[in-house]
């Protein structure tokens, strides 16, 4: 990866969330205040719109930045955990300009794993983690196969990951007050992680 | 509502810029921003920065303990807000002078939060931060929660603690190590008789009946352990310090310092009447009170009440509380 397949990739998640607004205010209107699907759609629009503009491509300075965008955009719980996310993959990427695709796996666990860190949450709690952590474990079993074929994979386990909080009981934030309602919906966190991971396919 | 203000909007821009214009020689902004103050004094190359932040409306709370053996930073938020993390890590770089930064600050969940995001901003520009998250209001949680207290009055103590730390040059896992050693022996409990307003809210966000009195009351309002029927001086004094010395037991010997703080309308007579039986009770005790503090330190808007903080003392934090410091709003050295 380099700035011109991060930028690719930033603006292939930017546009899924603008497509799918109104489906994710929906869900999140179940258990939630409603605004997940405005601040998701305006804080990858404000990362789309710094990363189209930037000069740097250094790719660690550049996801430190969109950490920043992010959380000045979108000042939601999810918008600070998506931002938490951003600045772990920017440490592992720091002073690169060009990631082979096996580093680039490497700063998605990292970023997963400050997530987890500071957000104090594991998968099977009914987060976006549900979504992120077998994806990015997909892409570990997949790392030496073709690299489409990998984020396929990816992208199918983070839609499967997502269809399982289903079954899962809310532990974490407003949800957590609906804990025995919240079994048999869909955490709007993990659709929003399967989408990410569905653009990040589609931009291959 | 009946505020001296010009726009409600404006009351923290306004505020800073009042607070430039009088001390400027003391404190000045970083590159002109309203939102992070810094230090306008010199500072030895060196020394660990000790930052702060939170929410305006609590004078001299957080900002007015920007200065000499005190702290070096502070971002400043809407009233009662936490300040952004971008605003927070722009003052942490400003305030590395080569040995690591020091985060001292109220457990809250905005700062929290921002300062956590702030410190990964730092850290990835090379800057070494700690992070130190004061609760010292007992009332605020049972002691088998004492993770989730909110920090108060106590703050004060432990910015002179970790300021005074910093300025003998000590490194910052020293700084830290003694800041929470104080930490581990503040405590504080307030009480509140009338509400505040919050200039864009315009009207009280709770209220206090006239007859009440809120104990254990946090200084944004939150609420306390219990309503009781208005108390005397002497009792609200007996009821605080017995429940802090319930958590932290003193005996005969033991050096102390208090502070009575007021809320913002309670005058100063009330709190010195209060100090008397506190000063009274600790001397049966046979406590010795070293370097009281009774007067406004941590406010909340124009609410009444007060809080009383007990800080055990041992010889290291003692020399290092009284150690002189100097603010515009603060100093020790008429103490």
């Amino acid at each position: 990866m380099n700035y011109e397949s991060l930028k690719k990739i930033i603006s292939g998640i930017s546009d899924i969330m603008t497509e799918n607004r109104d489906y994710l205010v929906s869900l999140d209107q179940q258990n939630g205040d409603g605004d997940l699907g405005i601040s998701m759609a305006s804080g990858y629009e404000a990362v789309k719109n710094y990363v189209n503009e930037a000069e740097e491509r250094d790719l660690g300075k550049l996801l430190m930045k969109c950490g920043s965008v992010f959380n000045e955009a979108a000042p939601s719980s999810l918008g600070t955990i998506t931002s938490f996310g951003f600045m772990g993959m920017a440490k592992a990427l720091k002073g690169k300009e060009d990631a082979s695709f096996e580093e680039c796996i490497d700063a998605l666990d990292a970023g997963l794993n400050k997530i987890m860190e500071k957000a104090k949450s594991k998968p099977g709690e009914k987060t976006i983690l549900d979504s992120l952590h077998p994806a990015i474990e997909a892409l570990k079993a997949n790392k030496d196969k073709d690299k489409v074929e990998a984020l396929k994979a990816a992208a199918e386990a983070a839609a499967q990951g997502s269809e399982n909080t289903k079954n899962m009981r809310s532990v974490h934030g407003r949800a957590a007050y609906y804990a025995e309602k919240s079994i048999g919906t869909l955490d709007v966190g993990s659709v929003v992680g399967k989408l990410i991971l569905e653009a990040i396919y589609k931009s291959y | 509502m009946k505020k001296i203000i010009n726009k409600p909007e404006n009351f923290v821009d306004e505020t800073v810029e009042g607070i430039i214009l009088a001390y400027g020689d003391k404190v000045k902004l970083l590159n002109g921003d309203k939102r992070v103050l810094l230090t306008n004094q010199p500072v030895k190359e060196g020394k660990v920065g000790i930052v702060t932040a939170g929410g305006s409306g609590h004078l001299p709370t957080f900002l007015g303990y920007v200065g000499q053996g005190l702290i070096d930073g502070c971002a400043i938020g809407n009233v009662f807000a936490s300040p952004s993390a971008n605003k927070m890590a722009e003052m942490i770089k400003a305030c590395d002078y080569g040995s690591g930064v020091l985060c001292l600050y109220g457990n809250y969940g905005g700062d929290t939060m921002n300062f956590e995001m702030a410190c990964e901003t730092a850290e990835f520009d090379d800057v070494t931060t700690a992070q130190i998250r004061v609760r010292d209001d007992i009332a605020s949680s049972p002691v088998e929660n004492a993770d989730k207290r909110r920090g108060v009055a106590g703050l004060l103590y432990a910015y002179k603690i970790a300021g005074a730390a910093a300025e003998k040059m000590m490194s910052l896992d020293e700084v830290v190590a003694v800041t929470e050693k104080a930490l581990a022996n503040i405590k504080t409990m307030g009480v509140a008789t009338t509400p505040c307003i919050v200039p864009e809210v315009g009207k009280p966000t709770f209220s206090i009946d006239e007859d009440k009195i809120e104990v254990g009351m946090g200084i944004h309002g939150e609420p306390g352990i219990e309503v009781r029927d208005m108390m005397t001086a002497d009792e609200i004094a007996e009821l605080v310090v017995g429940k802090i010395t319930d958590e932290m037991p003193l005996a005969e010997d033991d050096e102390v310092s208090v502070l009575i703080n007021g809320l913002g309308a309670t005058p100063l007579e009330e709190l010195l009447i209060v100090y008397r039986k506190v000063a009274l009770m600790l001397k049966d005790m046979g406590v010795t009170v070293v370097m009281p503090h009774i007067g406004e330190y941590a406010t909340s808007m124009e609410m009444a009440g007060l809080s009383i903080t007990i800080f055990k003392l041992d010889s290291e934090l003692k020399e290092l509380l009284v150690s002189p410091a100097a603010t515009p709003f603060y100093t020790n050295l008429n103490k």
